[in-house]
């Protein structure tokens, strides 16, 4: 037998490490892997690793994952298999949470500023005497009774979280004011008009036979991404015939871009599609009559018919008629609205009107359609997560300019990188006397604050969360520590609080009765959970308490798949007037472009900015990372001789700011489109200073029924500069596939399998 | 012969959304892909996601590939190797043995899938960030190439836990220990993973397909490759590297004509 070198190796090694190893008797074989020399590190035995499930909350919509810990470190997020909103499934941002816990730029104890506002000039102090502090000021307040100019901002919390920030700002008689740069208003009164319902009903998409989307970006960003995804996945190839999704938006996203169809709708005129659609369904006898009737009132919406509104929306009559049909014949079907289609000065009109087209096809409260969640069983967080609007921040600034804020209270938000900055947020700020910020991030608006209390990471601290949207049955998502405190016991003055228990403690040293069962965060957790012990049914029953808390709490919260919504399928209400979008005024030659700005796959709306991960993760569509890019139509781009990496100036009535060039093949001509996240003037090392931030040029048109931001409603010209920076995009880091006749790299059939 | 770990990728399932990439460059210590990295097109990853233009506005396409290292049953990266340190394991795994690697590249000319990354730099993190860093994983080093294992570290793990209980490590039980990062990530279930050895040496060898393939993700390859219009196709295959991972084809009820890709 010819001996090759690489048997000659193997034999050798293993030979000199049997007798070794087999000197201590009772060793496997299966030991002799270990040491084999051809093995790798990652064979040996490490120690042993522990999951932990907790919820994930680096997104509006938290996920229930698990977390491996070492060593007392948290090491990988996996997505928790049990928790019915993603069931095993996670997504990019998820990650980000181990490296916001293990941040190099973490904000290590409270800080109390030293220099000037704004500066960046920090002393570490106590959380005494910083605790000190912001019970001094809040009684100032009290005794001042001015407790009025006290505003507590966080980001839109359900579950305990949200409820204990409420109710510390109401009790002491201050203002409570959830933010989020992407406000969700108009999806909440639109969902609220349609169906009654205050929360983000649940879609069937796994049993849905045809999906029929405006706007949402909901394969990617949009609300519940990664249930969505899951729910597309079992529609494409699940144990079903396949499903079709089309995709109406005036961007071509990434949810446009796996769309069997994506159809390019005229900025702001997705309501009127939506009715024209309606119009088809009616007049043709596909629809629910009684349905019908009582969105119509007996009208065929004749002003809506497809020849009419073709100019007007930009999508031709066949096409309308088209998709009407598919969408009344393929039942289970889905209308679902969001992302650009309801941030137009018309945005609640059309979402109100796509969301209506589900009581055409009968999918309201049907399987495969739209389901609605029920308030999870404990009354104390009933309530959905809400969130202010952009109105409401405008009338905020009226009053801090005027010096009827007196102290603001920040935490999970970052509204002076968010908010247009043609509303001057920041500068209002300049006349509050004291901002607090619970940050753990040197974010923009903690770069601003007096005094700096930074709460635990997620994983290190406890919580509940009631998902918006949820899975179509009660839940309550448990979040447990999975960690210790990463700064516990490293310094005199280091270490961070859970803002639960900052928020108690602020209450107990003003005598602030706050009427909650329980002096900690983690008692109230548990008062509330004993409720659900009692309740003995879901997917966690036990003997006494105490095993039932560790069987939640290893599963990842309580859930019961049976307490469905009740009270049947709410009326369909009338469909409301047709309303067009406004835009800033055109001026001829300077506005020439709708600007479509949208949340970035990897930091979402700046949330994740100081994550490289997240910072790293490509764009799906251009691949582009770190910095920001305004997407250009292909055609136009030569027009204006444009290459990718060019700097181009965009400005828009209210300011201007510089991105790099990426003509793009699918965007329209006449829409230009920005990501948003970047552009933070802190934030630390991977997020400070980097690309333009596209709220600072939006424009402050609102939809007035509702007071929302119309975000993609600002028109912009582009200007070239004479500059040019390499775009740090993944495409053309491995060289193309050579282009012979059997170099295929992507197979498509059109064979319906 | 113990296994043939292999994949199976559903292109009508991928949606792009990159939590494969994130999720693998969590578990494998992936060096910190910062701005330089891309601009210099030396940035990791393991696994990527393609994405290919289809015509231009408003008939226009982006279609997405998820590509990882093939595992190539004749994987050309192996003979070019002057050390040894790629080599085809046992359990049909392309494994590369990183205190051998000496950089001489050839592996990386060699791939035609282009799954292999050069460390041109030492990997640096801030001292905080390394409490992440996934212990059973080798940090690897400056000049030397590195490529997706399959998370080699998950099956070794799982292998352990059987052993113990002495079940198979195919057991449906250790499914989540097993499958790499990127398969208990992706939402759309785009991935799967399993031992696919039955099926694979079938396709190689041009014999019948088993009739009861070992795992869920052989008994899927083997429906699409079976059935009359079945999805099934292995990325250039015709070079002959016989890869253990198993496309499936993107459905459009919309396409004009035959596409290849660019």
């Amino acid at each position: 037998m010819a001996l090759t070198r690489r048997q000659f190796l193997t034999l050798t090694g293993g030979a000199t490490a049997a007798p070794i190893i087999f000197l201590a008797c009772g060793v496997p074989a299966e030991e002799l892997l270990v040491e084999a020399p051809l093995e790798m590190p990652e064979d040996l035995v490490s120690g042993l690793d522990n999951w932990y499930a907790t919820l994930c909350r680096q997104c509006g919509t938290s996920e229930g994952v698990v977390v491996r810990v070492m060593e007392g470190r948290a090491k990988k997020v996996e997505g928790n298999l049990d928790y019915p909103v993603n069931m095993g499934k996670h997504s990019a941002r998820c990650e980000g949470g181990l490296q916001d816990l293990y941040h190099p730029d973490r904000i290590k104890g409270p800080l109390l500023r030293s220099g000037e506002r704004g500066t960046g000039q920090y002393e570490e102090v106590s959380w005494t005497d910083a605790l000190g502090r912001l019970n001094l000021q809040l009684s100032q307040l009290q005794s001042s009774r001015n407790q009025n100019s006290m505003v507590l901002v966080t980001n839109p919390i359900g579950g305990h979280l949200g409820m204990i920030a409420e109710t510390f700002a109401s009790k002491f008689g201050g203002r409570y004011m959830p933010y989020e740069p992407v406000e969700r208003t108009n999806l909440k009164a639109a969902i609220k008009q349609v169906f009654g319902q205050d929360r983000i009903p649940d879609f069937e998409i796994e049993n849905a036979n045809y999906v029929l989307s405006f706007g949402a970006d909901f394969l990617n960003t949009w609300v519940s991404p990664t249930r969505y995804a899951r729910g597309y996945g079992e529609f494409r190839q699940g144990d079903r015939e396949r499903g079709t999704l089309v995709h109406v938006d005036s961007r071509f996203s990434m949810t446009g871009a796996n769309a069997d169809s994506w159809i390019h709708v005229k900025p702001g005129m997705e309501g009127i599609l939506a009715l024209s659609i309606a119009h088809v369904i009616i007049k043709d006898g596909l629809a629910d009559p009684a349905a019908a009737q009582a969105l119509t009132g007996g009208s065929n919406l004749e002003e809506f018919a497809p020849e009419s509104v073709a100019a007007k929306t930009g999508v031709s009559a066949e096409t309308i008629e088209q998709v009407a049909h598919d969408f009344a014949s393929h039942k289970p079907a889905i209308a679902l609205g969001g992302g650009s289609a309801g941030a137009h000065t018309n945005g609640l009109f059309n979402l109100t009107a796509i969301y209506s087209l589900n009581y055409l096809v009968g999918s309201v409260g049907q399987p495969g359609g739209v389901v609605f969640t029920p308030a999870p069983p404990l009354s104390e967080i009933a309530n959905a997560p809400s969130s202010s609007s952009y109105q409401d921040w405008a009338d905020l600034v009226n009053d801090m300019r005027s010096g009827d804020v007196g102290l603001m209270m920040v935490r999970g938000a970052d509204p002076m990188h968010g908010l247009p900055g043609t509303l001057g947020f920041r500068d209002a700020s300049y006349d509050v006397p004291v901002i607090v910020s619970f940050s753990n991030i040197m974010d923009d608006t903690t770069a601003m604050a007096d005094i700096v209390l930074p709460e635990h990471n997620s994983f290190e601290d406890w919580g509940t969360d009631t998902p918006d949207a949820g899975p179509g049955y009660e839940i309550v998502g448990f979040q447990q520590p999975v960690v210790r405190p990463f700064f516990e016991g490293r310094g005199e003055h280091l270490g961070t609080r859970g803002f639960a228990d900052i928020l108690l403690a602020a209450a107990q040293g003003l005598s602030l009765d706050l009427g909650l069962a329980g002096e900690t965060y983690k008692d109230i957790l548990q008062g509330s959970a004993e409720k659900l012990f009692a309740l003995n049914r879901g997917s966690v029953r036990a003997g006494d308490f105490k095993s039932f808390w560790n069987g939640m709490l290893q599963r990842g919260g309580w859930w019961d798949v049976n307490a469905k919504a009740s009270g049947g399928v709410p009326a369909p209400q009338r469909l409301p007037e047709a309303e067009e979008p406004r835009f800033d005024p055109a001026i001829p030659g300077r506005f020439n472009f709708h600007l479509s700005p949208f949340s970035s796959t990897g930091i979402g709306e700046g949330q994740g900015a100081h994550i490289p991960w997240l910072q790293a993760t490509p764009d799906p569509i251009t691949s582009a990372t770190w910095l920001t890019w305004v997407e250009i139509n292909i055609r136009i781009a030569e027009d204006l001789d444009l290459r990718e990496g060019d700097v181009v100036r965009v400005t828009s009535p209210r300011g201007s700011i510089e991105a790099l060039a990426y003509p793009h093949p699918g965007i329209p001509p006449d829409v230009v489109a920005i990501p948003m996240g970047q552009g933070h003037v802190a934030g630390g090392r991977y997020a400070e200073g980097r690309g333009a931030n596209v709220f600072s040029i939006l424009s402050d048109l609102t939809d007035e029924s509702t007071g929302a931001l119309a975000w993609s409603a600002t028109r912009v010209g582009i200007e070239k500069l004479d500059k040019w920076i390499r775009l740090p995009k993944f495409e053309n880091s491995v060289p193309d596939p050579p282009e012979d006749e059997e170099g295929l790299v992507i197979e498509v059939t059109s064979d319906d399998s | 012969m113990a296994e043939s770990w292999g994949m199976v990728i559903d292109l009508d399932k991928c949606t792009g959304c990159q939590a494969c990439v994130v999720a693998c460059q969590s578990e494998n210590n992936i060096p910190i892909n910062d701005e330089g990295l891309f601009n210099q097109r030396r940035a990791i990853e393991w696994i990527r996601i393609e994405r290919y233009w289809e015509g231009e506005f408003p008939d226009v396409k982006a279609r997405f590939i998820p590509i990882l290292c093939q595992h190539c049953a004749d994987a050309p990266c192996e003979p070019v190797c002057p050390v040894f340190a790629t080599y085809h394991n046992n359990e049909g795994l392309n494994v590369q043995v990183y205190n051998r690697c000496i950089g001489t590249r050839f592996c990386a000319n060699g791939c035609p899938y282009h799954v292999r990354f050069f460390n041109f730099w030492e990997p640096e993190w801030p001292d905080s960030l390394k409490n992440q860093l996934n212990p059973d994983v080798t940090v690897r080093s400056r000049g030397i190439m590195e490529k997706c294992t399959f998370c080699v570290q998950r099956i070794r793990r799982t292998g352990r836990k059987a052993a113990q209980a002495g079940i198979d490590k195919s057991d449906a039980e250790l499914e989540r220990g097993l499958n790499p990062a990127c398969v208990n990530a992706c939402p759309t279930q785009t991935l799967e993973f399993g031992d696919m050895i039955d099926v694979l040496t079938a396709v190689k060898e041009g014999t019948r397909l088993p009739d009861e393939p070992k795992s869920k993700a052989g008994a899927k390859v083997k429906k699409e490759l079976e059935e009359d219009g079945g999805r099934g196709y292995r990325l250039r295959e015709q070079l002959g590297t016989n890869p253990s991972v198993v496309y499936l084809r993107k459905v459009d009820e919309h396409r004009k004509e035959v596409v290849t890709h660019g």
